[in-house]
């Protein structure tokens, strides 16, 4: 069997988190809200009506170009897009064309293959364009019903090339799209949401070949599991009518989720079909040198920069500086715990990927919001290695400076926290135990002495995890063997 | 520079109107003359005039991300001819799988 290769692009829809949609002043994000209440005439295109541009949507624009290294154009222009479909009241999608608001740009994405050589996948991308979304259409039986809410909600529209080469790759530009959009603070990102929705065009080739083969279009996809499987169905089905002799045919395929299978679908407008042209009711966007500048300013350092460096820097395994960058503000945190506590970074990335991932998991929020402040943590990990107080102690402390907001220091002192290895306080309470267990006690000195776990778990909790265990257990057999 | 009858068939499909064969005819006639008339314009010699690609002046302007207060839906639907749970409501969709 010949081997093949698939050849994969990805059209991504990207919404913003604005406030507002792109070209009137009504409330852009309706998730929670009923239909039809987020409309106005101009998202609703009522006669006469005109769009005015929103200055955020195109500053968040700038910050996505920055990142995918795209070019801004000095003069982007706004076109029409002309199709009749219930969801689009106007009956035209204002959207950008020839003059889009930045071209070119690449992501150079790292690949960690479970069993195979790391890599990095170049993947380019053709432009950017600013565009509104369009209504919500819902089935009903013998009926549709429109939902306005989403119309004018503004989408950047980014297109890659044919760069991607397995259902993984794809998965995972979908997953560094997402940590990027949600590092720049430009989109929420989530596809259950369809904050990023993603068609993917598949054709495939014979490993080595440079021709492109005709290709199918998946539309519909909307979590990276889904991706991944409508993908790898596709590459599937094509190399089986390869092998067969027959003749890929550019088709259009639904996704269905429920039964996880491709559909053929209704043939759409070709390009030409849509009339493009330039949208009369809009100005140009001038992108001026100062604007730009000024909208870059504090612009941040990239996950994958970041990523790097924390592997360059501080010596963490990758698995580590991946984890610790998944989000901006969790690398924030480290980063500022690390330089806090002076101490092994290693030793941080421990505590956070131990605990206080956990704890901002389970609190919903993002690090920065945690009452246990890096410099708290930064305190506690100090405690530790100083001998002030043991390592279950230490974890403990988390939750109680979570929860009261106070240092860890004051904790450990008001609460007399602080491990005890004056051996006069142990050795009293080891007496007091044995005195307490006496079938215990004959049990270890009969020869039970797997019993001494026992016995230091009751001393520790005795005094409150303040003792030191391993002191705790050389005094417990001292005092069991005489 | 005239239209074919598939042409004006395609066009009118564009925009969702149905045409009787004679309006057909009509406007395989009209809308290539008004083609014609258009292509007036090439018997101008604009080798030294650059594109315009729009007359309006090239600056931008911009509003700010502020919300104000919608239209109440019951105005909205007031347009609607039809209307269900405070929804525009349309028939199915027609096209069905090939």
């Amino acid at each position: 069997m010949t081997e093949y290769e698939a050849i994969i692009g990805l059209e991504t829809h990207i919404q913003l988190n604005t406030t507002t949609k792109i070209f009137c002043s009504c409330k852009a994000d309706s998730w929670f809200d009923p239909p039809n209440t987020n409309i106005c005439p101009v998202c609703t295109g009522l006669p006469g009506a005109l769009p005015t541009l929103n200055k955020a949507v195109v500053e968040k624009a700038v910050l996505l170009a920055k990142a995918m290294h795209a070019n801004l154009l000095p003069l982007s222009y706004f076109a029409r897009k002309n199709y009749f479909y219930p969801d689009l009241p106007k009956g035209y999608q204002i959207s950008q064309y020839d003059k889009p608001i930045a071209v070119g740009g690449f992501l150079d994405m790292p690949m960690n293959p479970a069993n195979g050589q790391s890599y990095i996948r170049h993947i380019t991308i053709d432009n950017m364009h600013l565009e509104e979304d369009a209504g919500k259409t819902r089935n009903e039986p013998g009926r549709r019903l429109i939902d306005f809410n989403r119309c004018g909600v503004p989408l950047i529209e980014m297109v890659t090339g044919p760069d991607l080469r397995s259902a993984d790759e794809a998965a995972q530009y979908l997953i560094r799209l997402r940590q990027l959009l949600r590092w720049l603070g430009i989109s929420e990102a989530d596809m259950e949401k369809a904050h990023l929705r993603c068609d993917a065009n598949v054709s495939i080739r014979p490993k080595g070949a440079s021709h492109l083969n005709p290709k199918t279009e998946i539309k519909n996809v909307n979590s990276i599991d889904a991706v991944k499987e409508a993908i790898g169905k596709e590459i599937e089905r094509q190399t089986n009518e390869m092998e067969a002799g027959h003749k890929i045919e550019t088709w259009t395929l639904e996704w269905d989720e429920d039964a996880g299978v491709l559909r053929k679908m209704r043939s759409k407008e070709t390009e030409a079909d849509y009339r493009y042209f330039r949208e009369p009711d809009l100005l140009a966007i001038r992108m001026t040198d100062e604007w730009r500048n000024a909208i870059l300013e504090g612009f941040p350092e990239l996950p994958l920069e970041r990523r790097a460096r924390f592997i360059e820097d501080y010596g963490l395994p990758e698995y580590d500086a991946e984890i610790l960058t998944g989000e901006r503000s969790l690398s924030d945190y480290f980063e500022t715990t690390v330089k806090t506590y002076k101490g092994d970074p290693k030793r941080v990335s421990n505590w956070i990927m131990n605990d206080i991932l956990r704890m901002v998991n389970e609190a919903g929020k993002p690090a920065y919001e945690l009452k246990l402040t890096p410099a708290f943590l930064a305190e506690i990990i100090q405690l530790v290695d100083s001998g002030t107080i043991n390592t279950s102690t230490g974890k403990n402390l988390l939750g109680k400076v979570e929860t009261s907001g106070r240092a860890p220091s004051k904790i450990v002192e008001e609460e007399g926290l602080a491990k005890v290895s004056d051996d006069s306080a142990i050795r009293e309470v080891c007496a007091k135990i044995m005195a307490a267990s006496p079938n215990e006690t004959a049990s270890y000195k009969a020869g039970k002495v797997t019993l001494i776990g026992w016995f230091v778990g009751q001393v520790m909790k005795e005094m409150r995890g303040k003792a030191d265990p391993q002191i705790a257990r050389k005094i417990m057999e001292e005092m069991l063997s005489q | 520079m005239s239209l074919s009858r598939e042409e004006v068939i395609h066009i009118a499909k564009l925009a969702r109107l149905e045409l009787s064969d004679n309006e057909i005819e009509r406007y395989q006639q009209q809308l290539s003359s008004i083609l014609e008339y258009a292509d007036r314009l090439k018997e101008l010699n604009t080798s030294q005039i650059p594109p315009t690609s729009s007359v309006l002046p090239a600056r931008s302007r911009f509003r700010d991300d502020v919300p104000v207060e919608s239209l109440p839906t019951d105005k909205l639907l007031k347009n609607a001819p039809q209307s269900e749970k405070d929804q525009f409501k349309v028939p199915p969709a027609l096209e069905g799988p090939q």
